[in-house]
């Protein structure tokens, strides 16, 4: 019976194999298309309004644009250029309608067709096709990480940071753009460096300097393609802190009632160097007169109310600097690194929680189970955090089977997904785990929603007990069957 | 990807997963029955027979069984 048992699970678990080549097939969020590939001239960008936030650690883009169907068929794909080095480094694309936001999903997906080719291509599916002499208003948001380089890249460690951001101040667009303006938006109005264009119409100079904003433009119209390098250095008095890779667990645990977070963090500091060794005397003295400061000394994370048990690890064993707050209405994780991180450093570190079960897990009308976890939490920092590799594992009981996954994360951002073992104590076939694999992401997307449902048979859910009980047996009855054993010599009657 | 799934998570609202022994209790159920699971097995190791096999051995084996899952929650390794 107990080979039966075995030989089904094993079946059960190759078609969850199965599952997730398929997913790994669905996921996929590049499509090909010939070397040759040129958008065809079919849109016309009536006004563009491109706004450039250069407020965090990371580049927020947002391009309002006003496209108008040029030609004589009904079109449904938008192109957006960018350079191969920038597609390597988006992340978190969006679009809307910014007319009607009922308006269905536009799809987002990087178009493969050269790889050699510098030029790029985001395509932008929309839910109907846009009729001849139509127009639509887009607004498309996407993010771009490792953004800035610090110039002078070192410092001292009581000095101000500055980065340093090239752009281009006409829009990247497949298409002709009749008028435009570029937006900068950056933390403070310190900005000592900028490339000035020479204006046009009542403008005798570009950029327009309001504040903590920079504009170029208006433009009139340029042709597809047109760009014009620019630059800017600004004050940026605050960590450039980049998550090299997170590794995010959340297991669950059907017997204990509990969903345990684990967050394993490769964090970097990207921002200036120092240029002499750090001095912990003046570190100390600055936290009086000087607080502020482009090291990394603390960071929040606040986690779901309910939260317990918190852990905060590294390399070394427990750090004690940190402080957990939890109680009916939050549950804030402080945590301070071990040292401060300046530029060029590196931290790795893990922290974990636990947490209810009822908290996250319920069940189905159906006899099924569904969870509901945030899929990034993560640090909420006044700077930002880019995340550029992420993969979180939703590690489900043992005999979890029929894994089925929705996240409201962008699609473009998840590069792969699918179904694995993962062994751990107490376990006899492994537990079921899904595996997303996504990239590029923000600390704006902290809180977005991953939603799993699973089948979990009752005799899975024994397994366990089971397990336990065959082996307790085993030994009592060897004991029986040894104590038995006659091993005495007979004597002759 | 599944975009119903969502209307699966809100249409489960008044069924929360609750198991059947709570944390805060984990730890006495899983001392008590770890407790009786050895006594049994105690029992039975003093006085081997086939009688005692299902009358001390089978509840000792149950007892520990589920007393074993219990105590790995209780001290934290949710299994």
């Amino acid at each position: 019976m107990k080979t039966s048992a075995v030989f089904s699970t094993f079946l059960s678990l190759l078609s969850l194999g199965s599952a997730a080549s398929s997913e790994r097939k669905s996921s996929s969020t590049s499509t090909t298309l010939p070397a040759t590939f040129k958008p065809p001239q079919v849109f016309k960008n009536s006004n563009l309004v491109h706004v450039i936030s250069v407020e965090k650690n990371y580049v927020k883009e947002n391009i309002n644009v006003l496209i108008e169907n040029i030609d004589k068929t009904a079109q449904d794909e938008y192109f957006v250029p960018f350079t191969a080095d920038q597609m390597s480094r988006l992340g978190g694309v969006e679009v809307k309608d910014r007319k009607d936001s009922s308006a269905g999903p536009f799809i987002a997906e990087a178009v493969e067709f050269d790889q050699e080719s510098d030029i790029q291509y985001l395509r932008i599916r929309f839910p109907k096709p846009l009729a001849p002499g139509a127009s639509q208003t887009l607004g498309i948001t996407y993010y771009l990480l490792k953004a800035y380089k610090p110039l002078p890249a070192s410092i001292k460690q009581e000095e101000q940071q500055y980065l340093f951001f090239s752009f281009s101040a006409y829009c990247p667009s497949a298409y002709t753009t009749s008028k435009q303006k570029t937006e900068v938006k950056f933390p403070t109005s310190n900005i000592p460096d900028y490339t000035k264009l020479p204006g046009s119409g009542d403008v005798k100079e570009f950029p327009q300097k309001q504040g903590s904003k920079l504009t170029y433009g208006p433009f009139d119209e340029k042709p597809a393609g047109a760009t014009q390098p620019v630059s800017v250095r600004f004050e940026f008095n605050k960590p450039v802190t980049h998550v090299s890779r997170l590794e995010r667990d959340i297991e669950v645990s059907h017997w204990g009632g509990n969903v345990a977070f684990e967050e394993r963090y490769t964090l970097h500091h990207r921002g200036a160097n120092l240029s002499a060794l750090f001095n912990r005397v003046k570190w100390q003295q600055a936290q009086y007169y000087q607080p502020n400061t482009f090291a990394l000394k603390e960071m929040k994370f606040p986690l779901r109310v309910g939260s317990a048990d918190a852990y905060y690890t590294d390399v070394i064993g427990n750090v004690s600097t940190s402080r957990f707050r939890s109680n009916k209405r939050e549950a804030l994780l402080e945590i301070k690194p071990r040292y401060p991180v300046f530029g060029g450093w590196k931290y790795p570190f893990t922290i974990g929680w636990n947490s209810d079960a009822k908290n996250f897990l319920r069940k189905t009308a159906t006899g099924g189970f569904v969870l509901n976890v945030p899929f990034l939490e993560g640090p909420r920092q006044q700077e930002g955090v880019e995340y550029e590799q992420v993969q979180v594992r939703v590690i489900l009981p043992e005999g979890a089977e029929n894994v089925k996954y929705h996240t409201t994360i962008p699609t473009q951002s998840i590069i792969e997904a699918g179904v694995e073992i993962h062994r751990t104590y107490l376990d006899t076939l492994g537990r079921t785990a899904l595996v997303i694999k996504a990239r590029n992401l923000l600390d704006d997307f902290r809180g977005r929603e991953l939603t799993v449902t699973y089948d979990y048979p009752l005799m899975a859910s024994l397994r366990k007990p089971l397990v336990i009980f065959g082996s307790a047996m085993a030994v009592f009855v060897g004991a029986w069957v040894v104590g038995n054993l006659e091993l005495k010599f007979a004597t002759r009657k | 990807m599944d975009s119903s799934l969502h209307e699966v998570w809100q249409a489960a609202a008044g069924s929360p997963f609750v198991p059947t022994v709570g944390k805060s209790s984990q730890f006495l159920v899983a001392f008590i029955l770890l407790l009786l699971g050895f006594s049994l097995g105690g029992a039975f190791a003093l006085n081997r027979s086939v009688v005692n096999l299902p009358v001390l051995a089978v509840p000792a084996a149950l007892a520990l069984a589920f007393g074993v899952v219990y105590m790995f929650c209780a001290v934290g390794v949710y299994v």
